[in-house]
């Protein structure tokens, strides 16, 4: 007997997936947003000539990125509270490990744009007497801004995929969802067929979403 | 208005400059001429502290400029710099690459800045271009906008680091135009420069660079016709 593709198993499975998709999406939401200012603070940090923000933020930049995400997930749920004696939910440990994993890989995205804005736009900032900030918040960081969009954009997506790893501390996010239904109705390719499609959907649209912005900012020409 | 007393400036153990005297006063346009790698921009950016000075005494409008106690970003705002490469703000409008200086430096309110902005580009003759962006422009009209926006902030003396030397030749003249008037004008003016042309017409003194030294300095009628030196005697017969 061969096997059966059964649509039905897809459409009643869409109303619970989308209630996995609502915590996928506030988890990398949080996550980005979060992250987006750690990494922020972190590559400002690695471009500073301050010896203690650089050590502090390539602390940071290297132990994430040199460490596994589903590692750190478990480190942060299981681990830490174990060692402080206290329990922290799960959704707030997973939404602030992918804070810390996505900020570490913005902070490098963060440094590497800042990095190359021509020194020449520092000089000519400051020799009309610009302090150092009003130098990086007007001149610097609204170019630098425009050559992180298709990293950034890229980051956003693994951070969405990423969110999936949180199956492991038992977040009712989009994965989970489907590991849920199949355990009861064990339509494993259906499901896994709509979770995919799923996740495609949002990836497909974040890209969409940032090419839009990358275009609305292009400097003219 | 600049006063430059024994000036060094090192490189790592590359001695860039060798001591450095000089006095500019004001109104007074003085040209730096002399071979590439001679010191002549070191020296330029060593006056608004683009660069660290390594020993020796700058002082402008009589403050001294590496005193800690000195407002770093008044004296720069006090002098205006024009760049080889221009350096506009790619991302601003031509109007709002010369008023960001007057607002968020000088702490002007929009409307006056433009206003000081609208009049400067029309003497530059740009006030056509007032809304487009610096990549729509030629090289010629992109340093004219970086003078207008030196000039934004109304300052004392003008430093030009060799502002001709990256523009097309056809595009030379109005740049020259535009410093010929400021000259006139009366605005002490130090000047990095290949332009002997210039140097002739418009300087009250021309200092020959080179090796790090001021090696001789003169009125360019002295200084052209009757150059005392060896190296500037085999200088400008290359150049010339």
């Amino acid at each position: 007997m061969g096997f059966e593709f059964k649509y039905s198993v897809v459409w009643e499975s869409i109303p619970l997936l989308l209630v996995g998709v609502k915590l996928t999406l506030l988890l990398t939401l949080f996550g980005l947003l979060i992250g987006f200012f750690l990494g922020t603070a972190a590559g400002l940090g690695k471009t500073s000539r301050s010896w203690i923000f650089n050590k502090i933020s390539g602390v940071y930049i290297e132990s994430i990125r040199g460490t596994p995400l589903m590692v750190q997930v478990m480190f942060i749920y299981f681990g830490l509270p174990m060692a402080l004696n206290t329990r922290i939910p799960s959704l707030l440990a997973g939404a602030v490990a992918i804070a810390l994993n996505s900020g570490a890989y913005i902070a490098e995205i963060v440094r590497g744009a800042i990095q190359s804005i021509d020194k020449g736009q520092t000089e000519a900032g400051r020799s009309i007497g610009l302090t150092q900030f009003q130098t990086l918040l007007y001149v610097i960081w609204p170019q630098a801004f425009r050559r992180m969009i298709p990293p950034l954009g890229n980051q956003f997506i693994i951070s969405l995929k990423d969110t999936s790893l949180l199956v492991v501390i038992g977040v009712g996010e989009l994965t989970r969802t489907g590991q849920e239904i199949i355990a009861v109705n064990f339509r494993a390719f259906e499901v896994w067929t709509s979770v995919a499609l799923i996740y495609l959907v949002m990836t497909l649209s974040l890209s969409k979403i940032l090419s839009i912005t990358e275009k609305k900012l292009e400097i003219k020409a | 208005m600049i006063e430059i007393k024994d000036l060094h400036k090192n490189f790592g153990s590359l001695e860039v400059l060798k001591g450095i005297h000089l006095h500019i006063k004001t109104g007074e346009v003085v040209v730096i001429i002399g071979p590439s790698g001679s010191g002549k921009s070191t020296l330029l950016r060593c006056i608004n502290r683009l660069e660290e000075t390594t020993s020796g005494t700058i002082i402008v409008d009589s403050y001294d400029i590496n005193d800690i106690n000195t407002d770093i970003n008044f004296i720069r705002s006090e002098t205006g710099m024009v760049f080889q490469q221009f350096n506009l703000f790619p991302h601003m409008t031509v109007l709002h690459n010369v008023t960001l200086g007057p607002v968020k430096v000088r702490k002007l309110s929009r409307t006056k800045a433009k206003k000081v902005g609208m009049d400067l580009l029309i003497r530059v003759g740009l006030g056509d271009k007032a809304n487009a962006y610096p990549d729509q422009l030629s090289g010629g009209q992109k340093q004219r906008v970086a003078i207008a926006r030196s000039l934004a902030l109304n300052p004392k003396a003008m430093l030009f680091d060799e502002p001709t030397s990256a523009l097309d030749p056809e595009l030379v003249g109005e740049v020259l135009e535009v410093m010929k008037t400021l000259a006139t004008e009366g605005m002490t003016m130090v000047v990095v420069s290949h332009e002997m042309g210039f140097a002739r017409e418009v300087a009250d003194r021309v200092f020959f660079m080179d090796d790090g030294v001021i090696v001789e300095e003169n009125t360019p009628e002295m200084f052209f016709t009757h150059p005392q030196h060896e190296r500037t005697k085999a200088f400008l017969k290359m150049v010339l």
